[in-house]
Order: C-alpha cells, then structure tokens, then sequence
C-alpha cells in the first residue's frame, strides 16, 4: 500500500486530501506543522507527500528545498492559496513535482497525487513510448497505430504524448490543459472533450481496441485494455 | 504643482485675505501717523510764529525797522519773512512782496494755502502766517515757510511707498510656501486613493504623526476603509464559503451518481435520468469553480507577475486550441491582425483565460453557419481585441449586468453556461486596467472588446 503524507495545517482542507486519499487506497499520514513534517518526511519512507505552501514554523517552500538538500527525492504535490504565475514557479523550481491551487476538487488532488506516485525514476529519458499497438518515436515526432502512421498536427502529437506517458492515469481537464497547453485553469467541459474527440478519430479507428476512455466527470485515460 | 492650484488652497486663501488686511492696516497706521507728525509740527511753527509777532508789537514803532531787519539776518535757513505794510498795503520795511493773497487779518495763525511771495523769491512758497494790525493802523506780517513738514510728510509717504511691497512680496511668497506642503499632502492622498478606487481596499491613506486637520480626514477616512474592506470580506467570505462547502459533497454525489450509472444497464430506462442527473451535478460544480475563479482573480491584487508579453502569440494560441471547437459546431473562427501589436504589460495567462472565456461564449452563441472573429487593432491608447460574433447579440439594457456574478441575458437562457464567463473577464480586466467594451455589432451579434491601453505602471 502507497503511503502519502500530508502536511497541511488547515484542518478541513487537511480531512478532505486525506479522506480522498484513503478512499483511493493510500496509506495517509497527516501533520500541521512544517518542522515536524519535514522531519517526518525525511525519516519515514513516503511515496509521495501533499505540501501547504503556507505553513507554521517552517513554511512548504522551505520544507520542499531542504528535503531536497537533504537527498529525498519523494514527489512532492505543492497545495497553494497563491495562484500567481511566479508563486507556481518559485514552488516547482524548489524541488516541487507539481502545484495545485486551493480551492480544488478533491478528483483534481487525489489525480495529480497517482501520476506522482507513477513517475518514474530519473532514469534514461525514452527516445519511444508504447501502449498495445500504439508507439509513439519521440525523436522523429510521429505516431503508429498498427504499424499504420498517424497523421497528427503538433498539438495533436503533445497532447497524445502526454497521455501516453500517463497511461493507466486518469487526468484531468486541467492537467491536461497545463501540460499540453501551458495555462493554469479549469478551460471548461468543451475545448478539452473536442481536443480529446479529434485526437479519438485519428488513433481509435473503426476495428481498432478504444485505448481514450472518458471518466466521466473526473477526465481522460489512456489504457490497453 | 501648478500656481494656479496653489492659490486654490485653503491656506493661500486664509494668508491672503490675512495679508491684505495687515496691509491695510499698515497703510492706516502710517497715515494716522503721518497726519499727527504734520500736526505737531505745525503747532510747533504756529507758536513759534505767535511768540515773534508777540515780541515785535511790544517794540517801539520807530525801532521796529531796526529790529526786522536784525531778525532777517538772524534767520540763517530763511525760512521766515516779514513785511510791515501801510493802510494801502504797500511794503514799507521786509521781505515780502505783497500780504499773502487770502491772508484773514484777524491776528491769528493760518495756513496759506496760495503761497507766499518773497521780493527775491521766484516762486510763491507754502507756508503759515499771521497778520498783525498796528496802533498806527499798518499791518505787520509774519510767515514761516512749511516746506520742512511737507519734506516729512513726503518722507513718510515714501516710506509707505517702498515698505508695502517689502511687506507684501516676502508676505506671498510665505503664503505660496506655506501652502505648498498642505497642497503636496493632499496630492499624496489622491496618488493613494488611486488604488483604492481600482478596487484595492486593502490600501490607506497616509497619516503624519503631526495630526493636524487633514491627518484627521485622513483617519477618518481610514476607518470607513477599515469598515468596508470588513464587510466586503464577510460578503465575499460567506459567498466563498458557500461555493466551497457545497463543492465537496457534490463532488461526492457526484461519484456516486457515476457508480450508480455504472451499475445501470445502459438500456435501462433510468440511465437517461441518472445521466441528466450527473449533467445537472457537472453544471452546479462548474458554475462553484467559476464563482471561485472569480473572487480568486478579486484578491489578485499584486501585480508583481505582470510582464510584457506578446499578444499575438498569446490570440494564436486561443485561435490554436478554440478553433476545434468552432468547427465541430461549424462557425467559422479566424483571427484577423492588421498591424503588429506592441508588446502587452500583464499576465499572459490571465489574458489568454479572458480572452478565451470570450471567444468560447461567442462560438456558444453562434449559431451554425456563423462567424465569430477575434480582431486586434491598434488604437493611440493600446491594443484593442475584439470577439465578434453574429450570434444573437447582447441587449443594450443587458450590457452592465451581465459583467456581473450569475446574470444571464435574455438571449442566453437557452444555452448551457454558468452565466461566470463575462464576470471573469471583468475581473481580469479590472486586474490590468483594461476597458471591457460591450457593443453590438453592425449585422446584429455581439461585440465585446478589451482596450488594453498601456496601463499607468503596476502598483507595487
């Protein structure tokens, strides 16, 4: 079972991150205090932690940055009041993994915490990425289905690369939306689902196994099945 | 700091008013003194006048000529003359020409007012006499020459003359600088109001530790403020609160509205129902995540992100990720630029996200076959993006309510939305200073611009 901790003194936000967390089958560990969480995080074996940029005694910038002084590499989801463009930046460049800004939906936290817990190791970085009868050559930027090439325009390929690299992974709009696009919002229901359903004709033709599958109401997974 | 606005102060105007009566009162002060020091010195020749004509009756009538004529050459300054007239008023011992023209003969001292004529003298001279009649019926005659008080008189005229502006120049300048500080207080409190007018309640106004009268205003005014940005908060905290509590048991309904659809077989009648469900869920969240989004965007203050940026880029990305959508719905999206835009001092991101939200709501409201375009221009204040759609338009009545929270116009009732798209743009307009235009265009449909002018430099 993958532990988590939560550092957050807020005690609701804190009972809904460790409540979806649970539900999702983590092991959750819970503290107010950036000092003790620090210590904890340094000490006990983490799969991933939940960080509050604002904390007492030792804020989450802080935390983050001499976690990674200290050698921990355990992905860190920095949770935020601060939606500013620079206070993202100055979280991720500290040695956060990702950054969420309060208020979010409990779905938005619990997704973005399973692709952390996913991430791979800093190992070779692949030059293809596979999926049943999907490959994607990173390096000539095209995609196969089949055998078949894809014809795919540039978004096209970043979004169907991100989703691979996630596959098995339920993201959401926004993820989506941050990593193909590079905007920090919620862009609505529409301007994704119509992304996703021209990228779904292209990959999933008729005959073949649907390897998009909508979560309805969470977001988008690709997956063999 | 214009002159012009310095005499406008309350202080210019007090040491003004305060200047103009002190010199008034200058002027009163030297006149009373110039009219008493002319009075004292006539008093002075009058007696002297009085005692000479006094000693000169006592003395014998045959030794009279001696004596005038001892006293002429006594007088060194020459400033008295004499003349000793028969009955007919011919000279007969003297120096005066003729008895002075309108000389009462009463034995008194006056003035005379035409002069006297002396028998050297060239012009008749201002001065005081008297005219003494003899037992022997001649007419003795005293004057003294006056022209030493009208020297002191004019001496003190002159002194007014040269001292009033010495008083009244040094005077208005204090006045100026004295004003200068209040006027540059004041000027200081309006650069602070700014901000607070923009929206930024957390600001005051600066206070000296002199409490003095506009310190007192200034306090004042500071409480009010202390007063409204409370209750603001308290709206906006319940506003918030609400949005956020209800989100999360939504949520949960939600997921289980989810698994309850998974269980449904999909040919079972109830599976509509419980899809509509989940749709009604979606839309409830979606209208509390915009809500949030909003009042997020209202407590933005800083605006230390902001940089420049280039716009183009930023409409070819919207035109990049919304022109999917416009052609799935069949209207036909483009971005027309005509010149190259100047870069934009803001956040990009916010930008893109206003942007975005008006372009999604003109292709929502445009019916297949339309038309929406995004074009910029160039105007003398900034950029100017418009999103022009050909949907049903916005009303005129409609135009200032539907930048605010939930309010949908008539044309918009039929369509799915939160009724949050336009409000978010407001508030990043707001944000920037940008000018949120709504207008209808010419073949009906909507015309919504953002006029991006270069924006004062960002409050720190």
């Amino acid at each position: 079972m993958p532990r988590a901790l939560t550092i957050e003194d807020d005690t609701v936000t804190a009972g809904e991150i460790v409540a979806e967390l649970t539900r999702r089958g983590l092991a959750v560990d819970w503290t107010t205090n950036g000092r003790d969480g620090y210590e904890r995080a340094r000490d006990g074996a983490y799969d991933v932690i939940t960080l509050d940029r604002m904390l007492p005694e030792l804020d989450g910038l802080s935390v983050v940055t001499r976690l990674r002084e200290s050698g921990v590499q355990t992905p860190v989801l920095m949770i935020s009041a601060l939606s500013d463009v620079d206070e993202r930046v100055r979280g991720l460049r500290a040695g956060g993994d990702d950054y969420l800004t309060k208020p979010f939906s409990p779905d938005e936290m619990a997704a973005r915490v399973e692709v952390l817990l996913r991430r791979p190791g800093g190992g070779p970085r692949e030059t293809a990425l596979r999926v049943a009868d999907l490959e994607i050559d990173l390096i000539a930027r095209v995609a196969r289905r089949g055998g078949v090439e894809l014809e795919l325009l540039p978004t096209e390929f970043r979004l169907l690369e991100f989703l691979v690299r996630q596959s098995g992974q339920i993201l959401t709009r926004t993820m989506i939306f941050e990593a193909v696009w590079g905007y920090h919002f919620d862009p609505g229901t529409n301007v994704i689902e119509v992304h996703i359903g021209r990228l779904r004709r292209k990959i999933d033709t008729p005959g073949s196994v649907a390897l998009i599958r909508t979560v309805r109401g969470s977001g988008y997974v690709l997956e063999a099945h | 700091m214009k002159l012009t606005d310095l005499w406008r102060t309350g202080s210019s105007r007090l040491l003004l008013v305060y200047g103009a009566l002190f010199a008034l009162w200058c002027v009163a002060l030297i006149g009373v003194i110039q009219w008493d020091t002319r009075r004292y010195l006539s008093n002075v020749v009058d007696l002297k006048i009085d005692h000479i004509s006094e000693y000169f009756l006592k003395i014998d009538r045959a030794r009279l000529p001696e004596a005038l004529a001892v006293t002429e050459s006594l007088d060194l300054r020459d400033v008295i003359s004499h003349g000793l007239f028969d009955a007919q008023g011919n000279l007969i011992e003297g120096n005066l020409a003729r008895i002075p023209e309108g000389m009462p003969l009463d034995g008194k001292v006056h003035a005379l007012e035409n002069g006297v004529q002396r028998v050297q003298g060239h012009h008749p001279v201002r001065a005081r006499g008297i005219a003494v009649k003899l037992p022997s019926g001649e007419l003795l005659v005293f004057v003294r020459d006056t022209s030493v008080i009208d020297t002191v008189g004019a001496i003190i005229d002159r002194a007014v003359l040269w001292g009033l502006p010495l008083v009244v120049i040094p005077g208005l300048l204090g006045a100026l600088l004295l004003s200068r500080q209040p006027l540059r207080r004041v000027r200081a409190m309006e650069t602070a109001v700014q901000p607070i007018m923009r929206g930024d309640l957390r600001r005051r106004l600066p206070v000296s530790p002199r409490r003095d009268e506009l310190d007192l205003l200034a306090g004042i005014v500071n409480s009010m403020l202390d007063e409204i940005e409370r209750l603001m908060g308290e709206v906006k905290g319940v506003c918030d609160n609400i949005a956020h509590d209800l989100r999360t048991p939504l949520t949960r309904l939600r997921a289980q509205l989810h698994g309850l659809q998974r269980e449904t077989a999909a040919d079972d009648p109830r599976s509509a129902l419980i899809e509509a469900t989940i749709a009604d869920a979606d839309a409830l969240l979606d209208r509390f995540r915009a809500l949030l989004r909003i009042s997020e965007l209202e407590d933005l203050h800083r605006r230390a992100g902001f940089d420049d940026f280039d716009l183009a880029a930023t409409l070819r990305h919207v035109v990049e990720i919304y022109a999917p959508l416009a052609e799935d719905k069949r209207v036909a999206f483009a971005l027309e630029t005509a010149e190259p835009l100047p870069p934009l001092r803001g956040d990009p991101h916010l930008v893109f996200e206003a942007v975005s939200n008006l372009v999604d709501n003109a292709i929502k409201f445009t019916p297949p076959q339309g038309r929406v375009r995004l074009r910029t221009s160039l105007e003398s204040e900034g950029p100017r993006i418009e999103v022009i759609d050909n949907g049903p338009g916005i009303q005129a009545c409609d135009r200032g309510a539907v930048v605010q929270r939930f309010y949908r116009g008539a044309g918009a009732q039929a369509e799915a939305g939160q009724g949050l798209g336009l409000a978010i743009v407001a508030a990043i307009a707001k944000l920037h200073s940008f000018r949120l235009e709504i207008a209808e265009c010419d073949g009906g449909g909507a015309k919504v611009s953002l006029l991006c002018w270069a924006a004062e430099p960002a409050v720190a």
